[in-house]
């Protein structure tokens, strides 16, 4: 994208941003309209499709057997991937994982992994042996901004669904993988001189530093990531963490109801 | 073609084991416009297949190197997605999705006025969510459509469906058993309204009659796709269906 067109957009959001108006006309903390669906995909042993505005992101589960890390005899693992492909957007070209891609994977890995949603130790088949390794896969296929929010929830959404698929591997039963908890992302964009929650397409092209925020179900936070260039004080950031908070418990409340 | 007719694949009766009579397609849906990031999109489920493909362009060919001074390129990827089959695939490119990108691009090429945008480039990207064998033929077939919907102008629409053998009988669109187990696959790409070939492979074995009736098969279904391709435009552009 040529460098004037984000100036322009640059100060018509900074003049909305003074007159508390976005681009979209959304309020500063109102969400894009959220649709959820679960157990989308016949292959995928936990599934989740994630409508959230135009942005459109896939969550599909696998599994395997391996043997476990030498250290941790006991412990299954979870691979947390997302990629930022091509289909996705005009600006994403096809090749090796950019950086974007990288983080966005790693960003939403850290908040479901640290959230100690999955306990480990319950992924052990036999001690030193044969232990599940969980594959969680995060496929964008239309990005019209705030893909990382959308990618958490179609992430944990799918891992609320997802069977452990034993009797195919003759190990047992199927059950359903145990996830305790939910953990929520809401991600927040510099605009004009103030944050907004859930950015669009032209806030985030015109927009400066963004903050992720991963929330547990005690209102914990899990996982944090800044990126980009720019600044924010303590007070800015307070003031965000406790709009996470809330846009987080709606949404758990919108998973719960649609994954139970 | 995995093991060779020694699996029933066909009942007493002549039904499929999903009740498919010979020269039944299983169902299929098309929607068009699914992709807000995208300049034209089309979401195909087939059977338990599903593709959703997305098109971007003509826009400038980059690297140079690429562009041609008369006609535009098109840029193919098909992918599948890492949860899309019963063992996961590793992402990125493999030696299958490379040539059949590589097909899908030449097949899309025959009916694409590509003369009219010469230096640039044309992207689709074909992704499978599920696959559940007859994937590169719901891709081809979903490309054509988010192509139309991108507004990129076209001679003709192209359908692909492929025929095969199970248990010595000729049977159009095998679904995963009868592909895993069957005798031959062929998959073709047909130009609906003149009848022309524009993509065409084939595996196993097949006498010469064999090869005419598989061929009779897929011509036949292909008019009944491209109906539904039609429709599926025509409600988004036309106010509904005929």
């Amino acid at each position: 994208m040529v460098e004037i067109v984000p100036r322009l957009l640059k100060d018509q959001l900074l003049k909305l941003a003074e007159k508390n108006d976005r681009i979209d006309g959304r309020e500063q903390y109102q969400r894009r309209n959220v649709d959820l669906e679960v157990n989308v995909l016949t292959n995928a042993e936990g599934s989740a499709k994630v409508v959230w505005g135009g942005t459109i992101v896939y969550a599909g589960v696998k599994f395997e057997i391996r043997t476990p890390w030498p250290d941790r005899p006991t412990e299954g693992s979870l691979m947390c991937g997302a990629e930022l492909r091509p289909v996705a957007n005009l600006k994403y070209e096809p090749g090796p994982p950019s950086a974007e891609s990288i983080e966005l994977g790693r960003v939403v890995d850290r908040g479901i992994r640290e959230s100690g949603c999955i306990n480990m130790e319950e992924l052990c088949i036999v001690p030193g042996e044969k232990v599940w390794g969980v594959m969680l896969d995060i496929h964008v296929m239309s990005d019209k901004g705030n893909i990382f929010d959308a990618c958490a929830l179609a992430g944990i959404a799918a891992l609320k669904t997802a069977i452990v698929p034993a009797e195919r591997f003759d190990v047992g039963d199927d059950h359903q993988l145990p996830v305790s908890k939910l953990p929520i992302m809401a991600s927040y964009r510099k605009v004009g001189n103030r944050f907004v929650y859930d950015p669009c397409e032209e806030e985030e092209l015109g927009g400066d530093e963004r903050v992720h925020i991963t929330l547990g179900d005690d209102g914990h936070v899990h996982s944090l990531q800044k990126g980009l260039k720019g600044t924010f004080s303590t007070s800015d950031f307070a003031e965000i963490f406790a709009n996470a908070n809330e846009q987080a418990n709606e949404l758990r409340e919108m998973v719960e109801e649609k994954v139970n | 073609m995995g093991g060779y007719g020694d699996v029933e694949l066909i009942a007493k009766d002549g039904k499929r084991l999903d009740g498919r009579l010979a020269d039944e397609l299983r169902p299929i849906t098309i929607e068009v416009g699914v992709l807000p990031a995208a300049r034209g999109s089309c979401r195909m489920t087939w059977g338990l297949n599903i593709a959703e493909v997305a098109v971007y362009g003509p826009m400038e060919a980059h690297p140079r190197k690429i562009q041609r001074p008369d006609r535009a390129v098109l840029d193919v990827r098909y992918n599948m997605a890492p949860f899309s089959t019963s063992d996961r695939i590793r992402p990125g490119y493999n030696r299958r999705s490379r040539e059949i990108s590589k097909v899908t691009a030449e097949a899309l090429e025959s009916i694409v006025m590509v003369e009219m945008f010469p230096r640039s480039k044309i992207r689709v990207e074909i992704e499978i969510l599920c696959a559940e064998a007859g994937t590169r033929c719901c891709g081809i077939t979903a490309a054509a459509v988010a192509l139309a919907d991108a507004g990129i102008p076209m001679k003709d629409m192209l359908v692909s469906v492929a025929a095969g053998k199970i248990n010595d009988v000729v049977v159009l669109d095998l679904d995963k058993a009868e592909d895993n187990y069957g005798q031959a696959d062929l998959p073709v790409g047909i130009m609906p309204n003149t009848e022309e070939i524009a993509f065409l492979q084939m595996d196993g074995d097949l006498s010469p009659e064999e090869f005419d009736l598989a061929m009779e098969y897929n011509m036949k279904a292909a008019k009944e796709i491209h109906k539904l391709q039609i429709n599926a435009l025509k409600s988004k552009y036309d106010g509904g269906v005929e």
